[in-house]
């Protein structure tokens, strides 16, 4: 960004914060695949335990507002039970996931 | 049914890999079912041949973890009625007579451990990113088949989950059919290869998985019922409180074939905790045990010469509480296990030291314990035959380095080291993982543990002699691991206990976080040694809870 001069006090911030030690934004050259040391089981792209810097930063977040896409699209098939197949009706008794959170069920497929 | 009705060949492309497969041409390997129960509960969609060969169960071999998962869909999903009874027939009979010979399975114990640990698939990256963005990649791995078996298994996935053909892994073009074809020839000069990355996994899989191997030709052959009854050593390593030494007793369970009962008793040795089981246990096709005892499970490889067996028994919402451990079948002769300290230190006087082990001698004198020199036994405490406990007194000169421990009758190599100062300490594992839980989804916990690090006789950190010196006493605390603007996550993702334990929060959104966030987030584990300021951290990522429990396994039960 050395080619890009701030021109207003936000701006002069910005490039002042990503000096030091905020590891998330000095990570350069993407695309980058996470390195997820932890598990050989995780992930899509970006995952779902972990985001694509490998932190939490940018997970969907809070994950109960999310989760109904994931369900109705079968998206995180590993992650979430699927509309098609394992849980059909999941989400009958939860209307609005960020009041109805606690009614959503454990699915053993 | 024509491409002019869309439905209708969607309906088809669900269905058809899923019931009545034709059965495959003949010689391809497919192997009979000579089961009467798996034929009768099975046969109402999987036809038998002349040769007593049902449609695609006679063409994959599989570990029982993986037969269990697919007898469990047939049952959710295409609405086959099995009594719990039946079902487990079914299983043990899949599972030994096509199961996976002992030199295939080992590679991928982990998967039935159940162990986080760090695996990447580097021999085809095609079918490690085809796969394994889903699910564990040992899941493909426990599995055999013939190329038809493997062509309905992606067929499959299609018909269950049409979102794949849409969706890009990791960074890969995954299942989709639609790309750019590349023109440019490769860097070795020939064409591209534009296949597409499914074809290409599907004829790595075909070669290096294939339903007929030698491997299994001659364990299938060789395999007996495992006669396993007696008396066994128990040598294990609790993450966050070290070894645990004990005993269990194994009988053969007269109510089936393969079974077991099992009476544990060990006690973790740096503590004196004593912890006492029983269960019962099965094993699939000769060498996998799979066993129960309370709401802990054991899975354990048991090796060819029935001398000894290893694995992990494991506990908790997610599997995250676990012991590995090593049976060795015990005989008439003393045996030592292992020691209560790992190290020893220099200058040190009256150090308690305890014993564990099986027959060992109860008449016996300071004079009969060797633990080479510079160290010695002061008084025996006590002598019993699975318990010694001894004073043991370190000379200021004696050498650094790793000891055996002998007693008469029994020499234990490697028992336990003499160092002289802590140089580092290392916090494990490296990288933690705990799910948020305990409003409406389990928690998954972590335990860390500190061992100190000697340099060893040549003085110089990181060597082939640095000595591990075992669990040492650390303050444990929580630090911030800076990721984005206003980082927040030490305060809310959990709390760390003095003994290295991580218990995360709550689950559900937090009002008190900006956008409602969950209590996840990325922090440093600080582990700082008491007597002296010597620091070593880990990375623990504290994520959300899964919504499938995919990981629940029935084996032994």
């Amino acid at each position: 960004m050395n080619h890009l001069k701030p021109i207003n006090r936000k701006a002069a911030r910005v490039e002042r914060a990503t000096e030091p030690d905020v590891v998330a934004l000095q990570r350069t050259g993407l695309p980058q695949l996470p390195h997820f040391p932890i598990g050989c089981s995780l992930v899509f792209s970006p995952g779902w335990e972990a985001d694509r810097a490998g932190g939490t930063a940018g997970l969907c977040q809070p994950v109960e507002r999310d989760l109904f896409d994931c369900h109705i699209g079968c998206y995180w098939p590993a992650q979430v039970p699927d509309q098609l197949n394992h849980a059909p009706d999941w989400t009958s008794k939860c209307a609005a996931a960020q009041k109805d959170w606690r009614k959503i069920d454990l699915i053993f497929p | 049914m024509t491409a002019r009705n869309p439905i209708a060949l969607a309906l088809f492309m669900l269905i058809a890999p899923i019931a009545r497969a034709q059965p495959a041409p003949p010689d391809d390997g497919g192997m009979p079912v000579r089961n009467d129960i798996v034929r009768a509960k099975c046969g109402a969609c999987h036809r038998t041949d002349d040769k007593g060969r049902m449609s695609r169960i006679s063409y994959r071999r599989a570990t029982p973890e993986n037969w269990e998962k697919t007898i469990k869909r047939m049952v959710v999903l295409n609405h086959a009625s099995l009594e719990p009874a039946d079902a487990r027939i079914i299983l043990k009979y899949l599972a030994d007579q096509q199961g996976l010979a002992p030199e295939e399975a080992r590679p991928v114990e982990f998967e039935p451990e159940r162990r986080m640990v760090e695996f990447s698939y580097d021999k085809d990256k095609d079918t490690a990113d085809t796969c394994g963005s889903c699910h564990s990649i040992a899941r493909v791995l426990s599995e055999r088949r013939t190329k038809e078996e493997w062509e309905l298994l992606v067929a499959m996935h299609r018909g269950y989950y049409p979102l794949v053909d849409n969706q890009p892994m990791n960074g890969g073009q995954g299942f989709r059919r639609t790309r750019p074809m590349q023109t440019e020839p490769g860097p070795d000069g020939r064409p591209p290869d534009n296949r597409h990355p499914m074809d290409k996994a599907l004829e790595h899989l075909t070669k290096t998985l294939p339903l007929k191997t030698s491997e299994w030709a001659a364990w299938s052959a060789a395999m007996q019922p495992p006669k396993l009854a007696g008396r066994w050593a128990i040598i294990g390593a609790l993450p966050g409180k070290g070894a645990v030494y004990g005993q269990v007793t194994i009988a053969a369970d007269p109510s089936g074939a393969d079974s077991f009962t099992t009476e544990t008793r060990y006690t973790v040795a740096r503590t004196g905790e004593a912890v006492s089981r029983t269960g019962k246990a099965l094993v699939y096709t000769g060498y996998q045990w799979r066993g129960r005892e309370g709401e802990w499970r054991q899975v354990m490889f048991v090796e060819r010469d029935w001398k000894s067996m290893s694995g992990r028994w494991f506990t908790g919402a997610y599997d995250e509480t676990g012991v590995d451990v090593k049976l060795v079948r015990l005989s008439g002769e003393p045996a030592i296990f292992g020691t209560s300290v790992a190290a020893l230190k220099t200058s040190s006087t009256a150090q308690a030291v305890r014993i564990f082990g099986a027959n060992l001698p109860t008449t016996l004198t300071p004079a009969d314990v060797g633990l080479g020199q510079g160290v010695k036994a002061t008084r025996v405490v006590s002598a019993r035959p699975d318990e010694i406990a001894l004073e043991i007194e370190v000379a200021a000169a004696a050498p650094v380095g790793v000891r055996d421990l002998s007693l008469p009758g029994a020499v234990k190599t490697g028992a336990l080291v003499v160092y002289d100062t802590i140089d580092a300490i290392k916090v494990t594992p490296q990288a933690g993982m705990a799910r948020v839980g305990g409003n409406v989804f389990p928690k998954q916990f972590q335990q860390f543990e500190a061992v100190g690090i000697n340099n060893g006789p040549d003085g110089k950190p990181g060597t082939a002699d640095d000595l591990d010196l075992g669990i040492v006493n650390v303050k444990w605390s929580i630090e911030e691991y800076t990721a984005t603007f206003g980082d927040d996550d030490a305060q809310y993702v959990g709390t760390l206990d003095e003994n290295g334990l991580f218990t995360p929060a709550v689950d559900g959104p937090n009002p008190k976080r900006v956008g409602d966030r969950n209590n996840v987030g990325d922090v440093w584990v600080v582990a700082e040694l008491v007597e002296r300021p010597l620091r070593a951290r880990a990375h623990l990522l504290v994520t959300v809870p899964l919504y499938m429990a995919w990981f629940q396994a029935e084996g032994g039960k």
